[in-house]
């Protein structure tokens, strides 16, 4: 049993990738009835399933694709001529087989789909008086009476099992011969049509039934997993049957079908080793400003760019290997324009291209959804009935273009009409009407910022709800899947001219690139796909509106929020001049996210938050950098969302700290001092012993920053040693510097150095003052009592 | 010296015996504390104790949820387990520690004040948790009584559980 549903297995796939290569074909074949290798190619489809759903047992469905393979037979010794009346009744087969298919799969029979109807259809068509019961290709087991036929083949499958041994090998004789009688007979019928034979050898066909599954695939689709780099998809063309030929023969030996679960955990794995190589190449910088100039740092360069290198190149590969051709998602439009055409009356062209364009797997099965919406609304909406566009002196014929290409780290996806376009005042009146938007609103609104409102559920423009859209649901669907894939939306167009949507979509999702943005002492990444760019402005240029904060960016007012206000980062004081603003552009929305810095661009992989922590709001998972640390990764659509509901906090200077507690007595004064010599932090204490202020000691620079960082005390002013273990006076200085609470907190160095370079240096890195060692006990208490504002009474 | 061995040797058959009795009934804590209370978690959920490092703040969640950290390349939730139970937080010492919990697939650390000791209790020792006011499912799995301590045994499941 295990066989068979190994058998069932790949009957399924392959029958599934025939049937989408079918529909273009059809298709194809109505504008071009004449084409016989269309018409060969088409027949062997029907023909392929039909062989191995037989050996299968699935008698309806051998039933339909028998009627269907007779037609295409007839049609293809040019009996009869496809008209779009034949088209359509073999179409409706083709999805009655789909459906078959689709129940197989689910089900595990083919019962339960009425195909009689078909099936008289079809055969009328094919020139007979539509009564099946006597069809005029005899083929005993294709009964129109399935269901029953059904029971007795079940009566049958159960005497197998009854019989013994020699009884089943006899039985398969019989059935063997039976099939090789009609195989021979169908081949002879091939060779009077002067067709040749398909590539399967006599012997291998007439071995067993299951090996006319596996004659060699007519039209080979490209397989999910390829090695080679962008194949063109082939289209389907007349003249080059020979290379076609060629093709299969080479295309399956070439690739293999590989889980994607495998992919999947390859793809986890390569995350892990991205972010080794990150750490590896910090580490590398670390090492390289500690031992500037030793030797060994030209080795551990090389192997540290290397590993760079071939990581970089393993990690392409593999995602490369995730890649599929866009066309696999085009292909089920030309049908679906042409069902749509017919429904709506209306004549249309669809015109694809870039359909060799490759995207990550779980995209391409993303991203099919949002283009029916698309397409259909162009089809219903865009383009306009026949008599309509001569009126308006446009061809008869209306186009709908649609087309991929690459863009940096990004695909475009371009879908044009030249329909009527969308007019930006019935959206405006139709949005009021449904209550989407304020009068205000509407005044206001850019032409682009009215094309989005597209996007808004529950708006339509259709004055009618028909069988193919005006609900106004589907563009929502779009702009909701599109938001997932981290995509931008962007509308064109102009009244009575056409429509053009771009869909900007990231190559992948699991490894991206981000920009790391820094806010207080905190890091955010934000990948970069939503980057559109950033500016850096002052703030004056940050204007309120009806309590908004926005900003004007070129012709557009951008609006504005602060991401320590989404984020609720605990604002200290903050004086710079500058801020920056990063500009975020998701699906057919944009906003300006003010940042305290730009740290840079990274390549990060997203990790999840973990049960525990999913769904917080604003946050789309977290990544490890290169120090080892987690930093949270921003995800775009949430903030967008949160950006409306946050207060604007953007011009309003917090209060500094709460640490200006009033002084009451000496001891809440604090200062600490910093040395490595326990002589010196001696005399320091004893100098300074009669101010009766509180002094904490740190031996290094190392020590005095954690004690700074811990928070347990706060201090008035630091006295700072320049030589020492760890970390020297200055670096400390710096580090302090840089956190924006410590901005004003006096340091004092206290120093043998004496140098004119060295005063120099202690001013650069922010120290208030310059003791030389040694020192008076009085010089060093005013000094202190200097910078901590020290105004009680000295108790001595 | 014969005897001193033989001595030894029934004193250990002495001490082992009771334990012997079932090893089902035997339960391995580990003990902590957090403020002035020793709590346990039994030791198989514990996946590993480590010294703090550094964590990274998550917004939008309770004070209680410190963060985030990197454990050897997974991202680990932080809870201040001194805030969850309602005690003020205080800067970390040499003794504090994070406690890797696991429970199924749910992973969190927890922040202590301090690891005690791993404990073996006899199930009978364990006594069900006291009769609170607390509404809905405590937290406390029971009460293990030892000598002269009393320590309250943690529901795994219930720490894990996200509660906002």
């Amino acid at each position: 049993m295990e066989e068979f549903d190994e058998i069932l297995q790949d009957f399924l796939v392959e029958s599934f990738e025939l049937i989408e290569q079918l529909d273009q074909d059809l298709v194809e074949l109505e504008t071009n009835p004449e084409d016989l290798e269309l018409l060969n190619r088409i027949f062997r489809v029907a023909h392929t399933v039909k062989g191995a759903s037989s050996f299968l047992n699935f008698d309806v469905l051998t039933h339909l694709t028998h009627h269907m393979e007779n037609i295409l037979n007839m049609a293809r010794h040019g009996d009869i001529v496809i008209s779009s009346d034949i088209m359509d009744v073999i179409l409706e087969s083709i999805d009655l087989m789909k459906a078959i298919l689709e129940n197989i799969r689910d089900n595990g029979n083919d019962q339960g789909i009425d195909v009689a109807d078909c099936v008289v259809r079809l055969d009328k068509v094919a020139g007979g008086d539509g009564n099946v019961e006597h069809p005029d290709v005899v083929a005993p087991k294709e009964d129109v009476a399935t269901p029953a036929e059904e029971v007795s083949d079940e009566a049958e499958d159960v005497d197998y099992s009854n019989m013994s041994d020699d009884e089943v090998e006899a039985e398969i004789e019989r059935l063997l011969k039976e099939r090789q009688a009609q195989d021979r007979a169908k081949r002879e019928a091939k060779i009077a049509a002067g067709e040749e034979v398909p590539q399967a050898p006599e012997i291998a066909e007439e071995d067993s039934e299951k090996e006319s599954k596996q004659e060699p695939k007519p039209e080979p689709k490209p397989e999910p997993v390829k090695s080679t780099p962008a194949p063109a998809r082939p289209k389907p063309k007349p003249k080059d049957k020979e290379q076609n030929e060629k093709r299969s023969a080479t295309t399956v030996e070439q690739t293999i079908r590989v889980d994607v679960k495998r992919l999947d955990h390859l793809m986890n794995l390569i995350g892990e080793l991205v972010l080794g190589k990150n750490r590896l190449m910090k580490i590398n910088e670390d090492v390289e400003e500690r031992y500037e100039g030793e030797e060994f740092l030209e080795e551990l360069n090389q192997v540290v760019s290397i590993v760079s290198l071939v990581t970089t190149d393993l990690q392409i590969a593999v995602m490369k290997t995730r890649m599929l051709p866009i066309g696999k998602v085009f292909n089920k439009f030309p049908r679906m324009i042409r069902d749509l055409s017919r429904e709506l009356n209306k004549q249309i062209e669809l015109e694809i291209g870039g359909e060799e364009t490759e995207l990550d797997k779980s995209i391409v099965e993303e991203i099919g959804d949002p283009l029916v919406h698309i397409i259909r609304n162009s089809c219903d909406h865009g383009i306009e009935t026949p008599d309509v566009r001569i009126a308006a002196g446009k061809p008869e014929v209306g186009t709908i273009q649609l087309k991929a290409y690459n863009e940096g780290n990004h695909i475009v996806i371009q879908i044009t009409d030249d329909g009527k376009g969308l007019d930006v005042d019935v959206l405006k009146s139709k949005s009021l009407e449904k209550g989407v938007i304020s009068e205000k609103e509407a005044d206001s609104m850019s032409d682009k910022e009215a094309f989005a409102l597209i996007f808004r559920p529950g708006l339509s423009t259709a004055a009618e709800v028909t069988n193919v859209s005006g609900r106004g649901v589907g563009m929502d669907v779009v702009k909701t899947n599109i938001e997932k894939l981290n995509g931008i939306i962007d509308i064109e167009s102009e009244v009575g001219v056409g429509t053009t949507i771009n869909l900007k979509i990231p190559l992948t999702l699991a490894i991206i690139q981000a920009l790391l943005v820094g806010v207080q002492e905190e890091y955010y990444a934000i990948p970069l796909a939503s980057v559109l760019e950033t500016v850096r402005i002052t703030k004056d240029e940050i204007y309120t509106v009806e309590n908004r904060s926005v900003m004007r960016l070129r012709e557009e007012v951008l609006s504005l929020v602060h991401i320590g206000d989404i984020f609720e980062v605990e604002r200290v004081f903050d004086g710079a001049e500058h801020a920056y603003v990063v500009v975020l552009g998701l699906a057919e929305s944009k906003i300006g996210l003010i940042v305290d810095s730009l740290v840079g661009q990274e390549e990060i992989v997203i990790k999840s938050l973990g049960e525990y922590l999913k769904g917080i709001e604003g946050i789309a998972g977290a990544t490890i950098r290169g120090d080892g640390g987690v930093t949270l990764i921003v995800d775009v659509a949430a903030l967008m969302q949160m950006a409306k509901s946050v207060k604007s906090s953007v011009n309003s200077e917090s209060v500094v700290g709460s640490n200006v507690n009033e002084k009451t007595k000496p001891s809440d004064y604090c200062v600490m001092t910093v040395d490595d010599s326990k002589t010196d932090r001696t005399i320091m204490r004893t100098s300074l012993a009669p101010l009766g202020i509180t002094l904490v000691e740190a031996s290094d620079g190392v020590e005095a920053l954690n004690i700074l960082k811990s928070g347990e005390h706060n201090f008035d002013a630091m006295l700072i040693d320049i030589e020492m273990p760890r970390m020297d006076g200055y670096s400390l200085a710096a580090e302090i510097k840089k956190y924006n609470k410590y901005k004003n907190l006096p340091l004092i160095a206290v120093t043998s150095r004496t140098g004119k370079s060295d005063r120099m240096r202690g001013v650069e890195v922010g120290m208030v003052e310059y003791i030389t060692k040694p020192y008076s006990p009085d010089y060093l208490m005013n000094v202190v009592k200097r910078n901590i504002k020290f105004t009680m009474e000295v108790s001595s | 010296m014969s005897d001193k061995l033989q001595n030894i040797i029934n004193k250990q058959q002495n001490q082992s015996n009771p334990e012997v009795t079932n090893i089902e009934d035997i339960v391995q804590l580990v003990g902590f504390v957090v403020g002035d209370e020793e709590y346990s978690v039994p030791i198989l959920t514990i996946q590993e104790i480590i010294k703090p490092i550094e964590w990274t703040r998550v917004p939008q969640t309770p004070a209680y949820v410190l963060g985030v950290f990197n454990l050897r390349g997974s991202v680990i939730p932080l809870i201040d387990l001194r805030q969850k139970f309602g005690l003020n937080s205080i800067n970390h010492t040499d003794d504090t520690r994070f406690i890797v919990i696991r429970h199924e697939d749910e992973v969190a650390g927890f922040v202590i004040d301090r690891l005690t000791e791993a404990i073996r209790l006899n199930k009978s020792a364990i006594g069900p948790a006291p009769e609170t006011t607390l509404e809905g499912e405590s937290m406390i799995e029971g009460v293990g009584k030892q000598q002269d301590r009393i320590l309250t045994i943690l529901k795994v499941h219930k720490l894990l559980e996200r509660d906002f």
